[in-house]
């Protein structure tokens, strides 16, 4: 076994996600998995008409095609993660930076809450507690210990459940084995029925997404942006053979 | 024609104090009932901070809303002071003498309200320091420079600086005066305030040399302050609307516009109130209404610049959110009603030399430039943030909710109480200015016509 | 209040007004010595050869891009000389006195502006129409432009359409405010000033009413100038600019071409007014006073231009996108990298450093040293714009499919008549000056007659300042 340092560690892994867009469902399932393991604040009918709801991972549903032959198609959308992002540069309080993994990542502790980060977010993937959050009686043993809860007047956003890799890193290490592609899933891939989500290491050669990523149906949402994504997606394939990308 | 008004010390003295050395009778009753509503908005303050800004008509993605709106504002309106004491003074044009002071004033009470809403406005305000303060704390980092939110206060908190600096040099003078004229405990403030100022020719020398000065240090703050604001909206390509060059001479000559308009209400109350007919009079309205129409006309050239370009790129989403900005209800009605105000009904007016010289005319045109810029703030932030990108399962509009009105209406009584305050123990008009260009002035006779001049420094 | 006033008399010694009647408009009124017949020859041997150069530039051109530097030269000459007659509104419709001297040096850059109009329509003929292609790409694809749907030639007919009219407005300008000046030449010149004064003139007795409708008309042309310069650098600038790279969308640009010609205006007024002094005997006239305080404004502008060039860098430096990234390796710091740090040293840093002292502005070498400084800067700065821009996308077919720039172009340099062309057509539009100065006093006559009335020198206690009468 090779004792690595927390240096050398940390900094071997690119992480990142690619989502199949033509398995996608619209079920949802991301959505409910990521509120249960991050303690995200409920969305309620009140929250929903201050238009404050709270989705760490979103569906996106675009409907294409003509009477009778409409079809949806369903684009999961959460923190790209991006290399270029534009989240970073205007944080006042360094509370958001890109960190050697290739995640961009959120210190709760720091946020002032200026919002700007969230202006910057071209995917609107960011999301303000206007109010401190509230949880009812009979979900608060469902609250995840690894995870904190954000007061208000803090951002938050997907972290690619970076409780679950650091305990992945830790476990392996603990075991004595290298991390293999799979042994870290974050909430949305694990529930996600038709595996349209898949999570892994681009810096590992075999690993899923690294193959998935040299797909031809590749492609990186608002790419005149320049952002980097660390999050791809392959394209819906039609039934005449077309790929569909984007939300056209 | 000018008609000079001779005016020799006594007359100056006592008109320019009367509201320092008695007060007048309706200085009391407004102060208090501005008091009423700056508590008010104190208590308002209270409760965002107490619950949360949810208390807001803030959403998700119009993270920001009324309060930067305003905030942006204010900056704008204390760009008054640099334009007319600082340009004027270093081009010796004479008419700034009486609005001077009146102008700096509004500068530095409309900074200390400007600085008020970025602040109230973030989610956890008791860790603003952090934020503002070049100092790595327990915390081992510094604020991050590269964000245009960490140069803001730097550059208001600089110009703040500097304008109190520059008042109070200007103020010397006067308050020599009244150490000279009062008693009691009002005596003693005011020779500790004065310094120890005699009027001797070395003080006179160093007073005038201390104000060049700070005018010409002002002069490229006055440019980048709101260069600087408006970066804050420039860097973000992510918004539409926002990521334009133009913004950073578009933001200035708009508050330029925007604080010279709020300069002539300001002075047309000062008259109305303190019954300063002598000091201030129609040619000085005269003077800057010309200015203000050279000003708006730029200020229209680089409007129709950012909205051309609006849709030069011919990006589907930029076009979009300029549709929405321009035609789409209630988005139209606010932007019919902010070039009127802001520009089709005022400046066409200005032309007329019966309207410059009317001081009523003037006052109302005014107020309706400063309600139009308001709204152009407005559309400028709230429309690219409620129609970010073409995700369009996030794109929503923006209801403000009473408690932003509510301190809106704030700010504006916080810097009226603060003015009025300022009123009752430093006088409004420079007097040393008055003399000095009552002194600076005679009559010259060219063939059969009297008329005033003035002297002009040849180095 | 002292009963008697502070402000006394002081001896004038300023030229009475039959001095400076007989220097600039009268018999004794110097004929072109022969130093500066030669430089007029040499003038026009240098134009000529600029339009050998232009002649040349057609027969070997391998496209757009060799136009380059013709382009550039244009817009150089545009800043110049379209900015110059801006020197002698502004002060004007601010009322102030010392601006009177120079007023004329400044408006005479309206005459090089209609050989602008002229020149440019070479250019026209390698300046992309808007649906070069649509044959060839199908339905209406246009390059991206100011016009968007306007008909194919449009920037064309009205590049030249609208500097034709900033040209023509300019000279009624310049014209209006030389009336009262060829009346004194008509009645105090011989022989063919006298009678060119006489027809130029056109009745002017310096009756009360026709000095108000001279002041109307002056107001008017002034008005309508400035409204003209600032459209037309926003459309040459646009037209032959910005939208001829691909991706390139920068809303400042037009303005920070309008304050480079104002800089520009006020630089060409300053050497105009040095070589009045060295050449043309107005050191009575124009003086220290107006160096300093056109330097004020010249060192204004010179911070201006840091200011607009930055603020547009800013938004490109933080946008990170393709287009924002493409935009600032082509002006900045690709190819034309050492061109943009010497035109920042040229324009800004060393003009700046220069004129930030008092002594230094406050006299009547130091402005001049700046001005030539700030002119050689700029041409370079027109040249790292234009030359860029041409040769952003080489082909027609390719500007108009491409929405942003790829390939960075190579660094061009000026081939033997390219440099033809670039001292040959300035050479012209000073040419045009110099030859109208031939009838033209140097220093309008009637301004500062005018000011002699209003201003007098006087002592304020124990300095010497000047009293300036308001009459309005």
């Amino acid at each position: 076994m090779v004792t690595e340092t927390a240096a050398q560690r940390v900094s071997s892994h690119k992480w990142g996600m690619v989502v199949d867009v033509d398995r996608c469902t619209g079920c949802q399932a991301c959505v409910m998995a990521c509120q249960a393991e991050n303690n995200i604040p409920l969305s309620t009918e009140d929250i929903y008409r201050q238009k404050r709801t709270f989705a760490w991972i979103r569906v996106e549903r675009y409907w294409y095609g003509d009477f009778p032959d409409v079809k949806a198609r369903f684009i999961p959308i959460m923190c790209q993660h991006c290399e270029n992002a534009p989240c970073e540069p205007v944080c006042p309080v360094f509370a958001t930076y890109h960190n050697t993994e290739g995640m961009n990542v959120q210190i709760y502790n720091r946020c002032v809450g200026t919002r700007y980060c969230a202006n910057g977010c071209p995917y609107n993937v960011r999301f303000f507690n206007y109010w401190e959050p509230v949880w009812p009686v009979s979900l608060r043993n469902q609250l995840n210990p690894d995870v904190t809860v954000r007061s208000r007047g803090i951002m938050e956003k997907c972290s690619f459940c970076v409780q679950r890799i650091r305990r992945g890193v830790r476990e392996a290490a603990r075991d004595g084995h290298d991390l293999h592609d799979g042994d870290i899933g974050t909430a949305c891939t694990d529930a996600c029925p038709t595996d349209a989500l898949v999570f892994g290491d681009y810096n590992d050669k075999n690993s899923r997404v690294s193959i998935m990523a040299k797909d031809d149906r590749k492609y990186t949402h608002l790419d005149a942006l320049n952002t980097d994504p660390n999050v791809l997606y392959l394209a819906q394939v039609d039934a005449t053979g077309g790929a569909h990308g984007g939300h056209d | 024609m000018q008609q000079r008004r001779i005016l020799d010390e006594f007359t100056v003295n006592h008109e320019l104090l009367r509201g320092n050395l008695a007060t007048p009778k309706w200085w009391l009753p407004t102060v208090l009932g501005l008091l009423v509503v700056v508590l008010f908005g104190f208590t308002l303050m209270g409760i965002m901070f107490n619950r949360g800004l949810g208390v807001t008509g803030l959403s998700r993605p119009v993270y920001w809303g009324l309060f930067i709106t305003t905030f942006v504002f204010w900056v704008g309106i204390s760009h008054a002071g640099i334009m007319i004491s600082a340009i004027l003074r270093l081009t010796q044009a004479e008419w700034r003498r009486p609005v001077t002071r009146a102008a700096e004033l509004l500068t530095v009470f409309s900074l200390l309200t400007a600085l008020f809403f970025p602040l109230i406005h973030a989610g956890r305000p008791w860790r603003i320091f952090y934020w503002i303060t070049p100092y790595d704390f327990a915390r081992g980092i510094f604020p991050n420079a590269r964000s245009p939110l960490v140069w803001d206060p730097f550059a208001i908190g600089t110009y703040l600086t500097g304008s109190t600096l520059f008042l109070y040099v200007a103020l010397l003078p006067d308050l020599g005066v009244l150490r000279d004229r009062t008693t009691g405990w009002k005596r003693s403030f005011y020779t500790v305030a004065s310094l120890g100022w005699r009027g001797n020719p070395r003080q006179w020398r160093l007073q005038t040399v201390a104000g060049i000065l700070l005018s010409a240090l002002m002069l490229p703050i006055f440019v980048s302050v709101h260069s600087i604001v408006s970066w804050d909206f420039a860097v973000t390509p992510a918004v539409e609307g926002w990521h334009s060059t133009v913004f950073a001479p578009y933001f200035v000559v708009g508050a330029v516009h925007s604080g010279v308009s709020a300069v002539v209400t300001m002075m047309a109350l000062m008259r109305w109130l303190w019954g300063w007919d002598n000091y201030i009079r129609p040619e000085h309205f005269d003077a800057l209404a010309r200015l203000l129409i050279v000003v708006a006309c730029a200020w229209l050239a680089l409007t129709f610049a950012e909205l051309i370009f609006g849709v030069y790129s011919l990006e589907a989403p930029e076009r979009a959110l300029r549709e929405m900005q321009m035609f789409e209800w209630p988005w139209n009605l606010l932007f019919i009603i902010f070039f009127l105000t802001g520009f089709a009904i005022p400046v066409p007016l200005w032309f007329f030399k019966r309207v410059r010289n009317n001081i009523a005319m003037m006052f109302w045109t005014s107020i309706l430039v400063n309600i139009g810029m308001w709204l152009e703030r407005f559309l400028i932030i709230v429309p690219g943030l409620s129609r970010k990108q073409p995700f369009v399962f996030t794109w929503d509009s923006y209801q403000v909710s009473p408690l932003e009105w509510g301190l809106l209406l704030w700010s504006f009584a916080w810097v009226m109480m603060l003015m009025l305050l300022f009123s009752k123990f430093f006088p409004l008009i420079p007097l040393f200015e008055t003399k000095e260009s009552q002194v600076f002035t005679t009559d010259v006779q060219i063939g059969r016509v009297t008329m005033p001049a003035v002297i002009r420094e040849l180095d | 209040m002292a009963t008697t006033s502070l402000i006394t008399d002081a001896p004038d010694d300023r030229p009475s007004n039959i001095e400076s009647t007989a220097l600039l408009a009268g018999e004794g009124r110097t004929a072109a010595g022969t130093g500066l017949k030669r430089f007029m020859w040499l003038l026009a041997a240098l134009s000529v050869i600029g339009f050998v150069g232009i002649v040349f530039r057609f027969i070997n051109d391998d496209g757009r891009q060799d136009w380059g530097f013709y382009a550039a030269t244009l817009a150089w000459m545009l800043t110049i000389f379209g900015g110059a007659p801006m020197v002698a509104i502004a002060p004007a419709l601010a009322k102030a006195d010392w601006v009177r001297p120079v007023a004329r040096i400044a408006s005479l850059g309206a005459i090089a502006t209609a050989i602008i109009a002229l020149l440019m329509i070479p250019l026209l003929f390698k300046f992309p129409a808007l649906t070069q292609f649509s044959e060839v790409l199908g339905d209406d694809v246009r390059r991206r432009s100011i016009w968007f749907d306007s008909p194919s030639y449009a920037p064309h007919f009205w590049n030249v359409l609208i500097l034709l009219t900033l040209a023509l407005v300019g000279m009624a300008m310049a014209y209006v405010m030389a009336i009262p000046d060829f009346a004194a030449i008509r009645d105090h010149g011989t022989g063919w000033k006298q009678r060119w004064g006489k027809k130029l003139a056109r009745g002017f007795y310096g009756r009360a009413q026709q000095w108000e409708w001279l002041k109307m008309r002056i107001g008017i042309t002034g008005a309508l100038y400035f409204a003209m310069l600032l459209y037309t650098n926003f459309t040459f600038s646009l037209d032959f600019a910005v939208s001829l790279v691909p991706g390139w969308k920068d809303s400042l640009f037009p303005f920070y071409h309008t304050i480079t010609t104002f800089q520009a205006g006020i630089a060409f007024t300053i050497i105009g007014v040095w070589a009045a002094r060295r050449w043309g005997g107005m050191n009575k006239y124009v003086g220290h006073e107006q160096m300093w305080s056109l330097g004020k404004f010249m060192l204004a502008t010179t911070l201006l231009w840091f200011y607009f060039f930055y603020s547009s860098f800013i938004v490109f430096w933080y946008g990170r996108s393709d287009s924002d990234s493409a935009t600032i390796k082509l002006l900045v710091s690709g190819p034309y990298i050492y061109l943009f740090w010497t035109v920042f040293f040229l324009v800004f840093l060393i003009p700046w450093w220069i004129m930030i002292w008092n002594k230094v502005r406050d006299s009547v070498w130091g402005p001049p040293i700046a001005a030539f400084i700030i002119l050689f800067g700029l041409f370079l700065d027109r040249i790292r714009i234009y030359v860029a821009s041409w040769s952003a996308v080489p082909d027609d077919l390719e500007l108009a499919t491409t929405s942003i720039l790829q390939d960075m172009p190579n660094t061009m340099w000026p081939d033997v008549f390219d440099v033809f062309i670039m001292v040959g057509l300035p050479a012209l539009g000073l040419l045009s000056i110099l030859l109208v100065t031939r009838l033209v006093p140097l220093v309008s006559l009637w301004e500062i007659q005018q000011s002699r009335l209003i201003t007098k020198p006087v002592r304020f206690l124990r300095s010497h300042v000047q009293l300036v009468g308001k009459p309005d």
